[in-house]
Protein backbone atom coordinates (compact mmCIF):
# COMPACT_ATOMS: atom_id res chain seq x y z
CA UNK A 1 0.00 0.00 0.00
CA UNK A 2 1.28 3.18 -0.91
CA UNK A 3 1.32 6.60 0.84
CA UNK A 4 1.32 10.08 -0.16
CA UNK A 5 4.41 12.22 -0.57
CA UNK A 6 2.36 14.56 1.28
CA UNK A 7 1.41 12.40 4.05
CA UNK A 8 4.67 11.31 4.44
CA UNK A 9 6.20 14.74 5.13
CA UNK A 10 3.56 15.15 7.82
CA UNK A 11 4.61 11.77 9.19
CA UNK A 12 8.20 13.27 9.20
CA UNK A 13 6.69 16.41 11.58
CA UNK A 14 4.83 13.87 13.60
CA UNK A 15 7.95 11.47 14.35
CA UNK A 16 9.83 13.73 15.68
CA UNK A 17 7.01 15.35 17.94
CA UNK A 18 5.72 12.09 19.22
CA UNK A 19 9.34 10.64 19.91
CA UNK A 20 11.68 12.59 20.84
CA UNK A 21 10.21 12.89 24.43
CA UNK A 22 10.43 8.98 24.05
CA UNK A 23 14.23 9.02 22.88
CA UNK A 24 15.07 11.30 25.88
CA UNK A 25 13.69 9.07 28.02
CA UNK A 26 15.82 6.22 26.90
CA UNK A 27 19.21 8.32 27.06
CA UNK A 28 18.51 9.52 30.30
CA UNK A 29 17.83 6.03 31.22
CA UNK A 30 21.57 4.60 29.23
CA UNK A 31 23.17 7.61 31.40
CA UNK A 32 21.41 6.67 34.77
CA UNK A 33 22.25 2.87 34.30
CA UNK A 34 26.00 3.82 33.31
CA UNK A 35 26.46 6.16 36.78
CA UNK A 36 25.40 2.74 38.92
CA UNK A 37 21.49 4.31 39.19
CA UNK A 38 18.42 2.44 38.49
CA UNK A 39 17.15 6.06 37.25
CA UNK A 40 13.68 7.01 35.44
CA UNK A 41 11.09 5.61 33.65
CA UNK A 42 11.83 5.68 29.52
CA UNK A 43 8.22 7.37 29.83
CA UNK A 44 9.32 9.69 32.36
CA UNK A 45 8.96 12.49 29.85
CA UNK A 46 5.34 12.09 28.85
CA UNK A 47 4.41 11.87 31.95
CA UNK A 48 6.52 15.35 32.81
CA UNK A 49 5.06 16.98 30.08
CA UNK A 50 1.61 15.63 30.73
CA UNK A 51 1.88 17.04 34.69
CA UNK A 52 3.38 19.95 33.52
CA UNK A 53 0.08 20.61 31.13
CA UNK A 54 -2.04 20.35 33.77
CA UNK A 55 -0.52 22.73 36.05
CA UNK A 56 -1.28 26.88 36.49
CA UNK A 57 1.33 29.14 34.76
CA UNK A 58 2.74 31.53 37.13
CA UNK A 59 4.55 34.67 35.50
CA UNK A 60 6.47 37.66 37.65
CA UNK A 61 4.86 41.22 37.21
CA UNK A 62 7.77 41.85 35.48
CA UNK A 63 7.41 39.90 32.09
CA UNK A 64 5.79 40.95 29.08
CA UNK A 65 4.56 39.50 25.76
CA UNK A 66 7.65 37.86 24.69
CA UNK A 67 8.05 35.95 27.87
CA UNK A 68 4.49 33.96 27.05
CA UNK A 69 5.41 33.97 23.00
CA UNK A 70 9.11 33.23 23.06
CA UNK A 71 8.10 29.34 23.62
CA UNK A 72 5.31 28.53 20.84
CA UNK A 73 7.96 30.43 18.87
CA UNK A 74 10.81 28.26 19.60
CA UNK A 75 8.19 25.39 19.28
CA UNK A 76 6.98 25.95 15.63
CA UNK A 77 10.67 26.47 14.80
CA UNK A 78 11.08 22.81 15.97
CA UNK A 79 8.29 21.55 13.73
CA UNK A 80 9.48 23.35 10.59
CA UNK A 81 13.08 22.03 10.46
CA UNK A 82 11.80 18.29 9.90
CA UNK A 83 10.13 19.51 6.72
CA UNK A 84 13.37 20.42 5.25
CA UNK A 85 15.73 17.18 6.67
CA UNK A 86 15.85 13.16 5.36
CA UNK A 87 14.07 11.97 8.75
CA UNK A 88 12.18 9.04 6.97
CA UNK A 89 12.99 8.81 3.05
CA UNK A 90 15.78 9.05 0.99
CA UNK A 91 14.10 10.28 -1.54
CA UNK A 92 13.34 14.37 -1.65
CA UNK A 93 9.57 15.11 -0.10
CA UNK A 94 8.18 18.47 -1.83
CA UNK A 95 8.97 20.86 1.13
CA UNK A 96 12.71 19.23 1.24
CA UNK A 97 14.45 21.81 -1.28
CA UNK A 98 12.47 24.44 0.25
CA UNK A 99 15.54 25.11 2.49
CA UNK A 100 19.08 24.32 2.38
CA UNK A 101 21.52 23.66 5.88
CA UNK A 102 21.83 27.27 5.82
CA UNK A 103 17.82 28.00 6.29
CA UNK A 104 17.87 24.74 9.03
CA UNK A 105 20.37 26.58 10.51
CA UNK A 106 18.66 29.87 10.52
CA UNK A 107 15.74 28.36 11.71
CA UNK A 108 16.93 26.71 14.09
CA UNK A 109 18.87 29.58 15.18
CA UNK A 110 15.85 31.70 15.47
CA UNK A 111 14.21 28.78 18.17
CA UNK A 112 17.55 29.78 19.85
CA UNK A 113 16.97 33.29 19.90
CA UNK A 114 13.10 33.22 20.94
CA UNK A 115 14.05 31.23 23.81
CA UNK A 116 16.70 33.68 25.22
CA UNK A 117 14.80 36.36 24.66
CA UNK A 118 11.50 34.79 27.09
CA UNK A 119 14.17 34.03 28.84
CA UNK A 120 16.11 37.62 29.37
CA UNK A 121 11.74 38.83 29.57
CA UNK A 122 11.43 36.67 33.12
CA UNK A 123 13.75 39.05 34.87
CA UNK A 124 15.69 36.29 36.53
CA UNK A 125 19.18 36.67 36.98
CA UNK A 126 19.97 33.10 36.33
CA UNK A 127 17.58 32.92 32.95
CA UNK A 128 19.48 35.84 31.89
CA UNK A 129 22.67 34.54 32.90
CA UNK A 130 21.82 31.19 31.17
CA UNK A 131 20.96 32.91 27.79
CA UNK A 132 23.95 35.13 27.81
CA UNK A 133 26.16 32.31 28.10
CA UNK A 134 24.10 29.90 25.72
CA UNK A 135 24.31 33.34 22.78
CA UNK A 136 27.79 33.54 23.46
CA UNK A 137 28.99 29.65 23.05
CA UNK A 138 26.88 29.67 20.23
CA UNK A 139 28.15 32.00 18.68
CA UNK A 140 31.94 30.43 18.90
CA UNK A 141 30.54 27.32 17.45
CA UNK A 142 29.03 28.92 14.50
CA UNK A 143 32.28 29.26 12.58
CA UNK A 144 32.83 25.39 12.42
CA UNK A 145 29.03 24.72 11.29
CA UNK A 146 29.65 27.11 8.71
CA UNK A 147 33.36 25.33 7.52
CA UNK A 148 30.92 21.84 7.60
CA UNK A 149 28.33 23.63 5.49
CA UNK A 150 31.39 24.59 3.17
CA UNK A 151 33.21 20.93 2.93
CA UNK A 152 28.93 19.91 1.60
CA UNK A 153 28.87 22.66 -0.67
CA UNK A 154 31.87 21.75 -2.28
CA UNK A 155 31.44 18.25 -2.47
CA UNK A 156 28.04 18.13 -3.52
CA UNK A 157 27.71 21.57 -5.11
CA UNK A 158 24.62 22.51 -3.46
CA UNK A 159 23.82 22.81 0.52
CA UNK A 160 20.74 20.25 0.45
CA UNK A 161 20.78 17.89 3.38
CA UNK A 162 19.23 15.44 1.02
CA UNK A 163 22.10 15.89 -2.01
CA UNK A 164 24.49 15.51 1.14
CA UNK A 165 23.41 12.20 1.84
CA UNK A 166 22.64 11.06 -1.39
CA UNK A 167 26.50 11.39 -2.20
CA UNK A 168 27.75 9.54 1.25
CA UNK A 169 25.20 6.55 -0.18
CA UNK A 170 26.80 6.47 -3.51
CA UNK A 171 29.51 4.41 -2.93
CA UNK A 172 32.35 3.44 -0.59
CA UNK A 173 35.10 5.67 -1.94
CA UNK A 174 32.39 9.12 -0.74
CA UNK A 175 32.39 7.52 2.87
CA UNK A 176 36.06 7.08 3.28
CA UNK A 177 37.50 10.35 1.92
CA UNK A 178 39.30 12.51 4.33
CA UNK A 179 37.32 15.75 3.77
CA UNK A 180 33.55 13.77 4.22
CA UNK A 181 35.53 12.09 7.72
CA UNK A 182 37.02 15.24 9.37
CA UNK A 183 33.20 17.10 8.35
CA UNK A 184 31.57 14.51 10.40
CA UNK A 185 33.50 14.31 13.66
CA UNK A 186 33.16 18.19 13.16
CA UNK A 187 29.51 18.16 13.49
CA UNK A 188 29.67 15.75 16.14
CA UNK A 189 31.69 17.92 18.15
CA UNK A 190 28.61 20.61 17.28
CA UNK A 191 26.24 18.27 18.25
CA UNK A 192 27.67 17.31 21.63
CA UNK A 193 28.23 21.45 22.35
CA UNK A 194 24.42 21.98 21.44
CA UNK A 195 22.98 19.18 23.04
CA UNK A 196 24.16 20.36 26.13
CA UNK A 197 26.87 17.70 26.77
CA UNK A 198 29.49 20.12 26.72
CA UNK A 199 32.53 19.64 28.99
CA UNK A 200 31.41 22.21 31.44
CA UNK A 201 27.76 21.69 31.87
CA UNK A 202 25.78 18.61 33.56
CA UNK A 203 22.98 17.44 31.52
CA UNK A 204 20.05 18.09 32.87
CA UNK A 205 21.24 18.95 36.89
CA UNK A 206 19.97 21.55 38.69
CA UNK A 207 23.63 23.37 39.61
CA UNK A 208 23.28 26.81 38.10
CA UNK A 209 27.21 27.09 38.26
CA UNK A 210 27.13 24.62 35.16
CA UNK A 211 24.20 25.64 34.25
CA UNK A 212 24.19 27.05 30.25
CA UNK A 213 20.71 25.54 28.35
CA UNK A 214 18.98 24.50 31.32
CA UNK A 215 19.40 27.84 33.09
CA UNK A 216 17.34 29.66 30.12
CA UNK A 217 13.95 27.84 31.30
CA UNK A 218 14.19 28.35 35.19
CA UNK A 219 11.51 30.69 35.17
CA UNK A 220 9.54 29.08 32.91
CA UNK A 221 5.86 26.97 34.77
CA UNK A 222 3.10 25.29 33.45
CA UNK A 223 2.22 24.72 30.25
CA UNK A 224 4.90 27.40 29.16
CA UNK A 225 7.11 25.05 30.48
CA UNK A 226 5.75 21.83 29.16
CA UNK A 227 5.95 23.72 25.38
CA UNK A 228 9.96 24.98 26.15
CA UNK A 229 11.01 21.46 27.39
CA UNK A 230 9.29 19.44 24.24
CA UNK A 231 11.11 22.19 22.35
CA UNK A 232 14.19 20.86 23.62
CA UNK A 233 13.37 17.39 23.18
CA UNK A 234 12.44 17.83 19.81
CA UNK A 235 15.74 20.57 19.59
CA UNK A 236 18.04 17.83 20.40
CA UNK A 237 16.17 14.74 18.18
CA UNK A 238 16.55 16.86 15.17
CA UNK A 239 20.22 17.41 15.65
CA UNK A 240 20.47 13.69 16.06
CA UNK A 241 18.88 13.15 12.84
CA UNK A 242 20.55 15.45 11.06
CA UNK A 243 23.67 13.91 11.92
CA UNK A 244 22.99 10.37 11.53
CA UNK A 245 20.72 11.33 8.33
CA UNK A 246 23.15 13.68 6.73
CA UNK A 247 26.30 12.89 7.94
CA UNK A 248 27.22 9.89 9.65
CA UNK A 249 24.32 6.83 8.57
CA UNK A 250 22.32 7.81 6.34
CA UNK A 251 21.11 4.12 5.50
CA UNK A 252 18.29 2.48 6.13
CA UNK A 253 15.35 5.07 5.37
CA UNK A 254 12.74 4.49 3.18
CA UNK A 255 13.33 4.38 -0.29
CA UNK A 256 9.41 3.64 -1.47
CA UNK A 257 6.29 4.84 -0.44
CA UNK A 258 4.55 1.74 0.83
CA UNK A 259 3.56 1.70 4.33
CA UNK A 260 6.26 -1.01 5.70
CA UNK A 261 9.28 0.96 4.04
CA UNK A 262 8.40 4.00 6.12
CA UNK A 263 7.01 2.22 9.26
CA UNK A 264 10.74 0.55 9.13
CA UNK A 265 12.31 3.59 8.74
CA UNK A 266 10.87 4.89 11.81
CA UNK A 267 11.92 2.08 13.36
CA UNK A 268 15.72 1.67 12.04
CA UNK A 269 15.72 5.67 12.98
CA UNK A 270 14.78 5.65 16.64
CA UNK A 271 17.56 2.51 16.83
CA UNK A 272 19.90 4.82 15.35
CA UNK A 273 18.87 7.73 17.67
CA UNK A 274 19.68 5.31 20.90
CA UNK A 275 22.94 4.13 19.65
CA UNK A 276 24.35 8.14 19.02
CA UNK A 277 22.50 8.97 22.16
CA UNK A 278 24.29 6.19 24.27
CA UNK A 279 27.64 6.78 22.71
CA UNK A 280 27.12 10.76 24.13
CA UNK A 281 26.13 9.53 27.60
CA UNK A 282 28.79 7.53 27.29
CA UNK A 283 31.24 10.36 25.84
CA UNK A 284 29.60 12.92 28.42
CA UNK A 285 30.69 10.33 31.69
CA UNK A 286 33.99 9.78 30.22
CA UNK A 287 35.51 12.84 30.73
CA UNK A 288 35.28 15.41 33.72
CA UNK A 289 33.52 18.55 33.84
CA UNK A 290 36.09 21.23 33.51
CA UNK A 291 35.69 25.35 34.17
CA UNK A 292 33.76 27.08 31.84
CA UNK A 293 36.30 29.39 29.86
CA UNK A 294 37.85 25.66 28.83
CA UNK A 295 34.37 25.82 26.62
CA UNK A 296 36.64 27.38 23.90
CA UNK A 297 39.01 24.60 24.07
CA UNK A 298 36.03 22.35 22.64
CA UNK A 299 34.69 25.07 19.84
CA UNK A 300 38.50 25.53 18.61
CA UNK A 301 38.78 22.01 18.16
CA UNK A 302 36.08 21.39 16.17
CA UNK A 303 36.53 24.59 14.33
CA UNK A 304 40.37 22.57 13.97
CA UNK A 305 38.80 20.00 12.23
CA UNK A 306 35.93 21.71 10.22
CA UNK A 307 38.74 23.96 8.56
CA UNK A 308 40.96 21.04 8.38
CA UNK A 309 38.19 19.18 6.19
CA UNK A 310 37.90 22.02 3.56
CA UNK A 311 41.75 22.25 3.36
CA UNK A 312 41.66 18.09 2.76
CA UNK A 313 39.42 19.08 0.07
CA UNK A 314 41.82 21.56 -2.14
CA UNK A 315 45.44 20.04 -0.79
CA UNK A 316 44.30 17.24 1.41
CA UNK A 317 43.74 14.16 -1.22
CA UNK A 318 40.31 14.81 -1.20
CA UNK B 1 39.70 23.05 -10.31
CA UNK B 2 36.92 20.73 -10.49
CA UNK B 3 36.57 19.34 -7.07
CA UNK B 4 33.52 17.07 -7.97
CA UNK B 5 34.84 15.17 -10.79
CA UNK B 6 38.05 14.51 -8.88
CA UNK B 7 36.84 11.53 -5.61
CA UNK B 8 39.65 9.86 -4.61
CA UNK B 9 39.42 6.07 -5.01
CA UNK B 10 39.71 3.44 -2.21
CA UNK B 11 43.39 3.45 -1.86
CA UNK B 12 43.94 7.34 -2.24
CA UNK B 13 41.34 8.00 -0.25
CA UNK B 14 42.17 5.76 3.00
CA UNK B 15 45.67 6.61 2.50
CA UNK B 16 45.04 10.38 2.50
CA UNK B 17 42.62 9.89 5.56
CA UNK B 18 45.23 8.18 7.57
CA UNK B 19 47.78 11.08 6.56
CA UNK B 20 45.17 13.44 8.01
CA UNK B 21 44.83 11.53 10.74
CA UNK B 22 48.81 11.77 11.71
CA UNK B 23 48.03 15.76 11.61
CA UNK B 24 45.52 15.42 14.03
CA UNK B 25 47.56 13.73 16.11
CA UNK B 26 50.15 16.09 15.61
CA UNK B 27 47.38 18.93 16.80
CA UNK B 28 46.18 17.04 20.19
CA UNK B 29 49.61 17.05 21.08
CA UNK B 30 49.84 20.41 20.99
CA UNK B 31 46.71 20.54 22.57
CA UNK B 32 46.80 18.22 25.36
CA UNK B 33 47.82 19.41 28.85
CA UNK B 34 50.32 16.42 30.39
CA UNK B 35 53.00 15.14 29.57
CA UNK B 36 52.18 11.24 29.78
CA UNK B 37 49.28 11.92 27.15
CA UNK B 38 51.60 13.34 24.78
CA UNK B 39 54.11 10.42 24.87
CA UNK B 40 50.61 8.06 24.40
CA UNK B 41 50.06 9.91 21.26
CA UNK B 42 53.09 10.17 20.16
CA UNK B 43 52.77 6.01 20.14
CA UNK B 44 49.33 6.49 18.56
CA UNK B 45 50.62 8.84 15.35
CA UNK B 46 53.72 6.25 15.31
CA UNK B 47 51.77 3.55 15.08
CA UNK B 48 49.56 5.58 12.15
CA UNK B 49 52.36 6.03 10.23
CA UNK B 50 53.43 2.43 10.68
CA UNK B 51 50.14 1.29 9.45
CA UNK B 52 50.52 3.96 6.28
CA UNK B 53 53.43 2.25 5.44
CA UNK B 54 52.44 -1.45 5.98
CA UNK B 55 48.87 -0.28 3.49
CA UNK B 56 51.35 1.51 0.77
CA UNK B 57 53.33 -1.90 0.99
CA UNK B 58 50.67 -4.06 0.34
CA UNK B 59 48.87 -1.68 -2.44
CA UNK B 60 52.24 -0.92 -4.44
CA UNK B 61 53.90 -3.98 -3.98
CA UNK B 62 57.23 -2.60 -1.88
CA UNK B 63 57.99 -5.46 0.14
CA UNK B 64 61.13 -3.18 1.37
CA UNK B 65 58.44 -1.21 3.26
CA UNK B 66 57.65 -4.19 4.99
CA UNK B 67 60.97 -4.10 7.09
CA UNK B 68 60.91 -0.07 7.83
CA UNK B 69 56.76 -0.95 9.18
CA UNK B 70 58.56 -3.47 11.61
CA UNK B 71 61.62 -1.37 12.81
CA UNK B 72 59.06 1.57 12.98
CA UNK B 73 56.86 -0.40 15.08
CA UNK B 74 59.60 -1.68 17.42
CA UNK B 75 61.28 1.25 18.23
CA UNK B 76 58.78 4.40 17.84
CA UNK B 77 55.63 2.46 18.70
CA UNK B 78 57.29 0.92 21.63
CA UNK B 79 61.02 1.33 22.66
CA UNK B 80 60.75 5.10 22.69
CA UNK B 81 56.93 5.84 24.26
CA UNK B 82 58.59 3.39 27.35
CA UNK B 83 61.67 5.02 27.20
CA UNK B 84 60.06 8.42 27.48
CA UNK B 85 57.66 7.13 29.71
CA UNK B 86 60.36 5.29 32.61
CA UNK B 87 62.45 9.14 31.79
CA UNK B 88 58.92 10.99 33.67
CA UNK B 89 58.67 8.34 35.60
CA UNK B 90 62.34 8.93 37.53
CA UNK B 91 60.85 12.81 37.59
CA UNK B 92 58.28 14.33 40.05
CA UNK B 93 56.21 15.58 37.30
CA UNK B 94 54.63 18.93 38.09
CA UNK B 95 50.87 19.55 37.57
CA UNK B 96 51.54 23.16 35.76
CA UNK B 97 50.31 23.86 32.02
CA UNK B 98 53.55 24.77 29.91
CA UNK B 99 51.55 26.67 27.07
CA UNK B 100 53.22 29.88 26.23
CA UNK B 101 49.48 31.17 25.00
CA UNK B 102 46.38 30.39 25.34
CA UNK B 103 45.36 26.83 23.55
CA UNK B 104 42.92 27.94 20.72
CA UNK B 105 45.11 31.22 20.26
CA UNK B 106 47.88 28.16 19.54
CA UNK B 107 45.13 25.58 17.80
CA UNK B 108 44.63 28.78 15.21
CA UNK B 109 48.56 29.84 14.96
CA UNK B 110 49.40 26.27 14.28
CA UNK B 111 45.88 25.90 11.89
CA UNK B 112 47.60 28.76 9.65
CA UNK B 113 50.83 27.03 9.86
CA UNK B 114 49.56 24.18 8.53
CA UNK B 115 47.83 25.64 5.77
CA UNK B 116 50.39 27.99 4.51
CA UNK B 117 52.53 24.67 4.28
CA UNK B 118 49.88 22.71 2.86
CA UNK B 119 48.94 25.37 0.28
CA UNK B 120 53.04 25.62 -0.83
CA UNK B 121 53.69 22.42 -1.27
CA UNK B 122 50.78 21.74 -3.40
CA UNK B 123 52.21 24.06 -5.74
CA UNK B 124 55.44 21.69 -6.55
CA UNK B 125 55.13 19.97 -9.60
CA UNK B 126 55.33 16.74 -8.28
CA UNK B 127 53.96 13.17 -8.74
CA UNK B 128 54.57 10.15 -6.99
CA UNK B 129 53.54 6.85 -7.72
CA UNK B 130 52.90 5.52 -4.01
CA UNK B 131 51.41 8.73 -2.53
CA UNK B 132 48.96 11.39 -3.71
CA UNK B 133 51.31 14.62 -3.79
CA UNK B 134 48.63 15.64 -0.94
CA UNK B 135 50.47 13.19 1.40
CA UNK B 136 53.71 14.89 0.90
CA UNK B 137 51.05 18.37 1.78
CA UNK B 138 49.85 16.78 4.86
CA UNK B 139 53.40 15.86 6.34
CA UNK B 140 54.52 19.14 5.74
CA UNK B 141 51.69 20.38 7.69
CA UNK B 142 52.80 17.72 10.80
CA UNK B 143 56.50 18.89 10.60
CA UNK B 144 55.15 22.79 10.53
CA UNK B 145 53.04 22.50 13.49
CA UNK B 146 55.97 19.84 15.50
CA UNK B 147 57.98 23.25 15.20
CA UNK B 148 55.40 25.04 16.69
CA UNK B 149 54.99 22.04 19.78
CA UNK B 150 58.60 22.81 20.52
CA UNK B 151 58.48 26.68 20.28
CA UNK B 152 55.32 26.98 22.33
CA UNK B 153 55.79 24.51 25.05
CA UNK B 154 58.35 25.79 27.71
CA UNK B 155 58.98 21.79 28.72
CA UNK B 156 61.53 19.07 27.90
CA UNK B 157 58.87 16.37 27.13
CA UNK B 158 57.29 18.73 24.94
CA UNK B 159 60.16 19.55 23.04
CA UNK B 160 61.34 15.94 22.63
CA UNK B 161 58.29 14.85 21.74
CA UNK B 162 57.71 17.64 19.02
CA UNK B 163 61.00 16.49 17.54
CA UNK B 164 60.17 12.98 17.38
CA UNK B 165 56.73 13.67 15.81
CA UNK B 166 59.03 15.89 13.57
CA UNK B 167 60.37 12.57 12.09
CA UNK B 168 57.39 11.17 11.76
CA UNK B 169 56.16 13.70 9.54
CA UNK B 170 59.56 13.63 7.51
CA UNK B 171 59.11 9.50 7.42
CA UNK B 172 55.68 10.57 6.34
CA UNK B 173 57.20 12.33 3.76
CA UNK B 174 59.85 9.78 2.74
CA UNK B 175 56.93 7.37 1.81
CA UNK B 176 55.60 9.79 -0.42
CA UNK B 177 58.55 10.75 -2.13
CA UNK B 178 60.40 7.30 -2.28
CA UNK B 179 58.88 4.72 -1.29
CA UNK B 180 61.37 2.50 -2.66
CA UNK B 181 63.74 3.96 -0.28
CA UNK B 182 67.27 2.02 -0.03
CA UNK B 183 67.07 0.64 3.04
CA UNK B 184 70.31 1.77 4.08
CA UNK B 185 68.97 4.77 4.46
CA UNK B 186 65.85 4.48 5.74
CA UNK B 187 67.67 2.36 8.66
CA UNK B 188 69.97 5.47 9.04
CA UNK B 189 67.04 7.69 9.43
CA UNK B 190 66.52 5.14 12.33
CA UNK B 191 69.90 5.63 13.91
CA UNK B 192 68.86 9.14 14.10
CA UNK B 193 66.43 9.21 15.77
CA UNK B 194 67.84 6.95 18.44
CA UNK B 195 70.77 8.90 18.91
CA UNK B 196 67.84 11.91 19.38
CA UNK B 197 66.20 9.91 22.05
CA UNK B 198 69.74 9.75 23.62
CA UNK B 199 70.69 13.05 23.74
CA UNK B 200 66.82 14.15 24.71
CA UNK B 201 67.10 11.34 27.64
CA UNK B 202 70.13 13.05 28.99
CA UNK B 203 69.28 16.38 28.23
CA UNK B 204 65.77 15.69 30.62
CA UNK B 205 67.63 13.75 32.80
CA UNK B 206 70.27 16.75 33.65
CA UNK B 207 67.97 19.36 33.34
CA UNK B 208 66.17 17.87 35.86
CA UNK B 209 69.10 17.01 38.04
CA UNK B 210 69.81 21.03 38.32
CA UNK B 211 66.64 22.56 37.51
CA UNK B 212 64.42 20.29 39.70
CA UNK B 213 61.44 20.43 37.31
CA UNK B 214 60.86 19.86 33.49
CA UNK B 215 59.65 23.49 32.78
CA UNK B 216 62.61 25.33 30.63
CA UNK B 217 61.08 28.72 32.10
CA UNK B 218 64.21 29.02 33.99
CA UNK B 219 66.15 29.05 31.23
CA UNK B 220 65.18 32.48 30.37
CA UNK B 221 67.83 33.76 33.40
CA UNK B 222 71.31 32.20 31.18
CA UNK B 223 70.06 35.14 28.88
CA UNK B 224 73.57 37.59 28.98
Amino acid sequence: MKIDVSVIQLLQVATVLCLSPLVSGIVTKIESRLQGRTGSRILQPYYDLYKLFKKETLVTQDSGIVFYLGPFVAFTCYLIVPMLIPVLTNFPLPLGYTGDILGGGFILALAGFAVALAAIDSKGPFAQLGSSRAMTFGALIEPAILFVTFTVALITSTDLPYAEAATIRSSFTQVIRPSHLLAMSAFFLVVLNDTGRIPVETHASTIEFGMIDEARTIEFSGPIFAIAKWGSFMKQMILYVILMNVFTVPWGLAGTKTVVSVLEAIAVLMLKAIAIGFLFALIDNSFSKLRLFKVTELTATAFLISVLAVLALFVGGG
Amino acid sequence: MNILSSVPSEYLGLSSALAVLVLLTEFAMLRVQFSRSQVKLYAIQSAIVTVLAVFIAVERDIPGLFIVAIISLILKVIAIPKIVMRLLDQTKVELVSSHRISVPSMILLALLLGAVGMFVIDRLPFHSHSLPTSGLSVSMAVILVSFLLVIFRSDVVSQAVGFFSLENGVSMASLVVAAGLPLVVETAFFFDLLVAVVVFGVLMRVHHQRTSTLSTEGLNRLRG
